[in-house]
């Protein structure tokens, strides 16, 4: 920037758009540069994951709540369960896998799984070294 | 730090209750000997029973963690949406890591240090499949009824945001749940994808598990 017209354009490029043709330094800055450019439409780009996602619709959750609760209580009644058998089955079914595979560890001889525990764990951090994809991918 | 104790105290809470109900409560001899047995079991109507309540529970946690944390439910989403693969493949290791961990833990149950292990792996490993399958319940959702088109998102007043794309993951992978035989195995599944995507990013948060150690170039 030389001149106080230079800095008259850059304080109002349009009233002094006529500058561009007496300078050809501010015409390499700031005139239509050789490159077409295409207009940028907004709407034409990809939706982004995160607009709209704020948004609470508070009348599907509370009409899903409602079917799945009334389902619940309704099947239940036939049924003839309550809550407290229902937590009993799933805390009894919680039990038995943890029975099962403690019998299957019992049978297995211990440097075998220990020799195991290593592998899959040095596995694991390998994997877990992979930085994630997401957004970029 | 503030975002952090809103996703993993509430989830720790509700993880360790659990955890503790699991050992706390009597250990059956039999599980088949327990007050609901397999014969009354057998009974497809109680078992829907316990399955839509369960789905109940569960969209109580989904809606609870969505609210809490959506972004971080938005980016698993993502990622097991982006590299499910991974995902799957990161899952499985890490469920079968979880299972000899807890068998090598309880090996160390006589040196009392076994206990607070197994216990302190055993809520990681709630944590991680509440927070899991709620991000497959986003990426379900957003797979199947979320917007393409900016068009499409301004004319809808219920089916978007976070919320109602995990609502909605949650009523399909509940659907499925129902069909006997396969239901639970694509639930099983549903858990491994939603383990690994948990994992892979980080409970969402998009950081690395370890720092990288480069060496220093004089």
């Amino acid at each position: 920037m030389k001149s106080q017209s230079c800095e008259r354009y850059l304080e109002d490029p349009e009233a002094n758009a006529g500058h561009l043709a007496e300078c050809a330094e501010c015409s390499a800055l700031f005139g239509e540069s050789a490159v077409p450019t295409k207009p940028l439409r907004f709407d034409a780009l990809p939706l982004a994951p995160w607009e709209g996602a704020k948004h609470r619709a508070w009348p599907l959750v509370a009409i899903v709540a409602i079917v799945l609760i009334v389902a619940s209580v309704v099947l239940c009644k036939i049924a003839g369960l309550s809550a407290a058998q229902i937590a009993d089955y799933v805390i009894g079914s919680m039990q038995a896998r943890r029975a099962a595979v403690l019998g299957w560890a019992e049978s297995m001889p211990q440097g075998v799984i220990v020799a195991a525990f290593a592998v899959v764990n040095v596995v694991l951090i390998a994997l877990l070294r992979r930085a994630p994809r997401g957004i970029d991918a | 730090m503030r975002r952090m104790l809103r996703l993993f105290l509430p989830l720790s809470i509700v993880a360790a209750s659990l955890v503790t109900a699991m050992i706390a409560a009597p250990q059956p001899k039999n599980p088949l000997d327990m007050p609901f047995s397999l014969e009354h079991a057998a009974s497809m109507m109680q078992q829907s029973a316990v399955t839509v309540s369960l789905i109940a529970v569960w969209l109580l946690a989904a809606v609870g963690l969505t609210l809490m944390s959506g972004r971080e439910v938005r980016s698993s989403s993502i990622e097991l949406r982006n590299s499910a693969l991974h995902c799957f493949t990161l899952g499985l290791v890490a469920v079968t890591s979880f299972v000899l961990t807890a068998i090598v833990f309880s090996y160390l149950i006589p040196f009392m240090v076994g206990v607070p292990l197994l216990f302190m792996l055993a809520v990681f490993a709630v944590i991680t499949k509440i927070y899991g399958l709620v991000a497959v319940f986003h990426a379900l959702g957003a797979l199947t009824g979320g917007a393409r088109t900016r068009d499409q998102l301004a004319s809808r007043s219920w089916l978007r945001g976070d919320l109602a794309l995990s609502v909605l993951g949650l009523v399909i992978l509940g659907a499925l749940r129902l069909i006997p035989v396969v239901g639970p195995l694509i639930w099983a599944g549903a858990s491994v994808f939603g383990v690994g995507s948990a994992l892979a990013t980080k409970f969402g948060r998009r950081e690395p598990w370890f720092l990288a150690v480069r060496a220093m170039s004089s």
